[in-house]
């Protein structure tokens, strides 16, 4: 019984002499530190969240009135006749969905070249990547500018198809960046095991490496398709704009950022409105994308 | 018994005086040894003494990456695999490869057995049916899979996907089989469970292993060679093997010295 008590007792003895004493300044120190890192880091996150819900909040108050069956179905008129939205919006449409469609092949197959054929010139390939990763950062309107030059300038006209083209040179370096990242999780050994059951390059590539990062490379073109949605500058020289109803390529496009640009400048009240109608619309359709890309993510996780 | 008084097998493929270099590095040094028909060759020797790189010379996989290559002859069929004029791929599909770590591609069992069965031969479904039962029964994982063959194979255990892996290489109908460490990343009774299929496999493949684990290359090998630094020490029987080794680096080696 009696060394049953000694055990327990010194179990229980309290843990604050000799070396668990510890050094007692740095100790307060090393508290003091923690506590202002961790405020700093609140104080900044709450003022990101701040940022973003205000900008939610100006747009939903400014813009939700404009959210009529008119704004949808009716196309932009002259200040004072009302009009809506709706070839600003067929145009988005268009032009972004052109623009995924022209773009995303390009950037899948550079993606799959620069993850898969690593035994070629590694100079060449880096400098392919190089590039990729300039074109991810270079101005946009220099890019409506050079489509400006080498399309709109040699047909004579600015065209839907311009404005496509345009967005597609944003769409390309930011596909080429993850699939080239998603093929690059894939293990080699699962590459090597195709490639020992006689499989060719080809079919190791398309059947098994890319249906490995199916959903990663999905998630880069809908990130991408997000990215371009919002784009101002490179459609300013390209597509143009256009007042009417308009669905051709070949012609002057409408679209919502353009749209945003002319009217939210302008003296007039309704076309004010419109254009933060228009700016919230152009932020729901991101926010969409982006939910699926998390729900997308998510189900992969499991 | 010895394997010079049994009857002499004939081997399915010889290995002479091969070298192989990863750029300067050199890997395997003036190798010669021959895998007998049917039988089991089991391969042992310390970490980055050249097993597996040996392995990876019997189904060309060093030609994936360059700066590694290969000198000498290694016969297939009356072929020098090393030569030029080799169809890769069809040396791959008669020289089968299972990887240390389970590989099941990112889509259903089923399709993982069709996937390499569909790169050589044009089956009908039922044919293909037939293929994907026959090699899981083989591989004795049909009565667990044949509810769910269309789901993903990576929801399979470890063991179980190596047998899948296993059952896929064996689909391709190959003559060989290259297995290395297969169950190095396995539990006991799945190791176990591999353990017998290799013996029920022998009676239809040449089968080279290379293994860490002694009493594995023991229990399943009928010849086991030992390497060392990039030489092959010692090749003989099982049993001779592990009981009267002729070269003292084998005896040290077997015996824990070393490795």
């Amino acid at each position: 019984m009696a060394g049953r008590d000694n055990v327990t007792q010194a179990a229980t003895a309290p843990c604050a002499s000799g070396r668990w004493q510890g050094n007692g300044l740095s100790d307060m120190r090393r508290r003091m530190v923690d506590r202002v890192a961790t405020g700093l880091c609140w104080a900044a996150t709450v003022l990101v969240l701040l940022m973003l819900f205000s900008i939610l909040f100006v747009l939903v108050r400014n813009g939700v009135g404009g959210l009529r069956w008119i704004t949808f179905v009716h196309v932009t008129l002259p200040p004072g006749q009302g009009g809506g939205l709706a070839n600003a919006i067929a145009g988005s449409l268009i032009q972004t969905g052109l623009a995924v469609l022209i773009g995303a092949p390009v950037g899948l197959l550079v993606g799959i070249y620069l993850a898969e054929f690593t035994a070629t010139d590694g100079r060449f390939i880096n400098m392919v990547r190089f590039i990729s990763d300039l074109l991810l950062s270079a101005p946009s309107i220099l890019v409506g500018l050079f489509i400006y030059m080498i399309v709109v300038v040699p047909t004579g006209h600015f065209s839907g198809i311009a404005g496509a083209l345009a967005l597609s040179m944003l769409v390309v370096p930011v596909v080429v960046r993850t699939t080239e990242d998603m093929l690059r999780l894939v293990p080699l050994s699962m590459r090597e095991a195709a490639i020992a059951l006689g499989a060719p390059r080809w079919r190791v590539i398309l059947f098994v490496c890319l249906r490995a990062a199916r959903d990663g490379v999905a998630t880069g073109i809908l990130l991408a398709l997000a990215r371009v949605s919002g784009e101002t500058a490179p459609l300013l020289f390209t597509s143009l704009g256009n007042m009417n109803w308009s669905v051709s390529p070949a012609a002057p496009m409408a679209s919502l950022p353009v749209t945003i640009y002319q009217y939210a400048g302008a003296a007039y009240e309704d076309w004010t409105a419109l254009a933060w109608t228009g700016a919230l619309l152009i932020t729901a359709g991101i926010l969409m994308i982006n939910i699926t890309v998390r729900l997308g993510l998510g189900r992969n996780r499991k | 018994m010895t394997v010079a008084e049994k009857q002499p097998v004939p081997a399915a493929i010889s290995v002479r005086n091969l070298d192989f270099y990863y750029g300067a590095n050199h890997a395997l040094k003036n190798i010669s040894i021959d895998f007998p028909q049917g039988q089991v060759t089991g391969m042992i020797g310390p970490s980055g003494c050249g097993k597996s790189t040996l392995l990876r010379v019997l189904n060309r996989m060093y030609d994936l990456y360059p700066g590694q290559r290969a000198t000498g002859e290694v016969i297939f069929d009356g072929c020098n695999i090393l030569g030029p004029k080799v169809n890769l791929n069809v040396l791959r599909a008669r020289v089968g490869m299972v990887f240390q770590k389970p590989t099941p591609f990112p889509m259903s069992i089923y399709d993982n057995i069709a996937f390499g069965v569909r790169l050589h031969e044009r089956l009908d479904r039922a044919a293909m049916d037939a293929r994907v039962e026959d090699v899981l029964r083989r591989v004795a994982l049909w009565p667990e899979v044949r509810d769910r063959l269309h789901d993903s194979a990576s929801a399979l255990s470890g063991g179980q996907q190596q047998r899948l892996c296993i059952a896929r290489t064996i689909a391709t109908r190959p003559e060989v089989v290259l297995l290395d460490e297969p169950t190095s990343a396995l539990d006991p009774v799945s190791t176990a469970r591999i353990e017998e299929l290799l013996d029920e496999l022998k009676t239809d493949f040449t089968i080279a292993i290379v293994t860490h684990n002694l009493q594995q290359a023991a229990r399943c090998a009928d010849q086991v060679a030992f390497f060392y630094m990039g030489e092959v020490v010692e090749v003989d029987s099982a049993d001779r093997m592990f009981t009267a080794p002729r070269e003292n680096r084998t005896q040290d080696y077997i015996t824990g010295r070393f490795g």
